[in-house]
């Protein structure tokens, strides 16, 4: 991951953002939950039994957690630029202790209303290299003085 | 020619691809020495009569053709040369419409509608293609399909085999960067949607990947 | 609102009506669990000295911060007669400013669109809600909308 500071001039379409490697372990999954504060007793994210009596495989990542987690391909970028959208779609769940790629793409860049401005397509692929979720980030970049 | 048969924009609810970062998608591509001419936006449960691409498309030197996806009680099927006699027999945002139905109106009004992602769990032809039903209407059907998961393509050839139609390509994309990694090289000239179902019809393409055009 | 739609039953008068869902106060300690349980590393939201030497003058909440608020607990039912599982399907949400520890945001949502479809679980009914904070100030902070899904449970 660049962490260094980019700028507007610096990107062009078909610039690749990350990949970033994650694995939502067990503990963090529960962790979570509990800043959630709303998540009591066995639930779809925390107890594979509760998932399966639902009709998912197992224990599934919450969606609140995948999109804070997809965030992190722009907010680990470069501390020059800022996330003004995120507009992602589930398309499978996403279970815990799997290997996850997040891949990002820019798709177009532009000045909107005077910000600089980036779309990058975004996925979260599991192992198999099937996207568990897509979507695009929008994101402001300064320009060089 | 090489064209992407399937494609959804934000038009359809979980696309986040606008037409025009398409057509300067199709840029970057043709940059990078691919070869793809255009593509066809076949939209989840509708077709957009009210939008026109052709100035978009005249200045990109991009063909860009519309169509529908739509969800059939055997999966979902590709609709091209969509016109207001097919709209007017079928509702469109019927979830459950009867597959051969749409396959036979198609045909009376100069469409054609094929399955698409026929190999996909649970909205692909296969799932249905042993409940007893005549599918030998069904003309053509969409082969390679840019978002298929594991499993999903070879189930689509083993059906495309037994049916004994030719296969298109398409990508499927939901996303920017996804248009043209499957397409249909048409051996003849496409340059309306006339052209496409005419060429549908004669049998003359293959489905490709986007490293085939290089 | 198409054909197809008129068929699925729900509270049709909740369409577009926007609701008041409370008001949440924001701590350093929300702020930096969120950060944390999610393995953001990004030092603005979790370091106060990069905060205070920051733009904001104090760390801020992550981008996605708000969905800590957004879970459909205090939404109005909308009698969907549909299917007996409910998944999240898709977000957009919109950052629009800063949140910083002692706001107290205010979010107001509404129901924008009920439709069907078909995936590969069958017949699903979508759900859309679009839900904006504000601050203390009367700032809007984020704007949010998320789609929820409604299907059967599998039958294998």
């Amino acid at each position: 991951m660049n962490a260094g500071k980019i700028y507007f001039e610096d990107v062009d379409l078909g610039d690749e953002v990350g990949p970033v490697e994650r694995i939502v372990t067990d503990e963090q999954v529960i962790e979570f939950t509990q800043v959630w504060g709303r998540e009591e007793g066995p639930t779809r994210f925390t107890s594979p039994e509760k998932a399966r009596s639902e009709g998912l495989p197992e224990a599934i990542v919450p969606g609140a957690m995948n999109i804070a987690i997809m965030s992190q391909l722009i907010t680990a970028w470069s501390p020059t630029v800022r996330l003004r959208k995120l507009d992602v779609v589930f398309r499978s769940p996403v279970l815990h202790n799997r290997p996850l790629t997040l891949r990002g793409m820019i798709t177009d860049k532009g000045v909107v209303d005077g910000d600089p401005q980036i779309e990058c397509d975004v996925t979260m692929e599991n192992e198999e290299g099937t996207p568990n979720v897509i979507g695009k980030a929008v994101v402001s970049l300064p320009v060089r003085e | 020619m090489f064209i992407d048969l399937h494609t959804h924009s934000v038009s359809s609810d979980d696309s986040r691809a606008t037409v025009e970062q398409y057509v300067k998608w199709v840029g970057v591509l043709r940059r990078k020495r691919y070869r793809i001419d255009g593509f066809v936006l076949t939209e989840h449960r509708k077709f957009d009569f009210d939008k026109d691409y052709s100035a978009l498309a005249a200045a990109n030197d991009v063909l860009i053709m519309k169509g529908s996806e739509l969800d059939t009680n055997m999966g979902h099927f590709l609709v091209y040369g969509v016109t207001e006699a097919l709209t007017s027999a079928l509702d469109f945002s019927n979830v459950s419409m009867d597959a051969l139905d749409l396959v036979k109106a198609a045909d009376e009004t100069g469409a054609i509608a094929l399955p698409a992602h026929p190999g996909r769990f649970g909205i692909g032809l296969c799932e249905f293609a042993d409940s007893g039903a005549d599918l030998r209407s069904i003309a053509a059907a969409e082969g390679l399909n840019g978002s298929n998961r594991p499993g999903e393509q070879e189930r689509a050839e083993d059906l495309i085999r037994r049916l004994g139609v030719p296969a298109t390509g398409g990508s499927d994309a939901h996303l920017v960067s996804a248009i043209g990694k499957c397409m249909t090289s048409f051996e003849n000239q496409v340059l309306t949607e006339t052209d496409l179902v005419r060429e549908l019809r004669s049998g003359a393409f293959a489905p490709v990947t986007l490293d085939d055009t290089i | 609102m198409t054909a197809e739609d008129t068929e699925i039953k729900f509270n049709r008068s909740l369409l577009g009506v926007d609701h008041e869902i409370g008001s949440y106060a924001v701590t350093r300690e929300m702020i930096v669990k969120f950060a944390h349980s999610t393995g953001e590393t990004n030092p603005l939201y979790l370091d106060d000295d990069a905060g205070r030497s920051s733009e904001y003058g104090s760390i801020i909440a992550p981008p996605t911060f708000c969905n800590m608020f957004v879970s459909g607990v205090t939404r109005p039912d909308i009698e969907l007669e549909f299917g007996d599982v409910s998944l999240f399907a898709g977000q957009a949400i919109e950052c629009v400013g800063a949140v910083r520890p002692g706001d107290t945001l205010f979010a107001r949502t509404k129901l924008k669109d009920v439709y069907a479809k078909t995936g590969r679980s069958g017949k699903m009914v979508f759900q859309v809600w679009e839900t904006s904070f504000a601050n203390q100030d009367g700032d809007d902070v984020a704007r949010v909308q998320e789609s929820f899904v409604r299907r059967s449970r599998r039958p294998r």
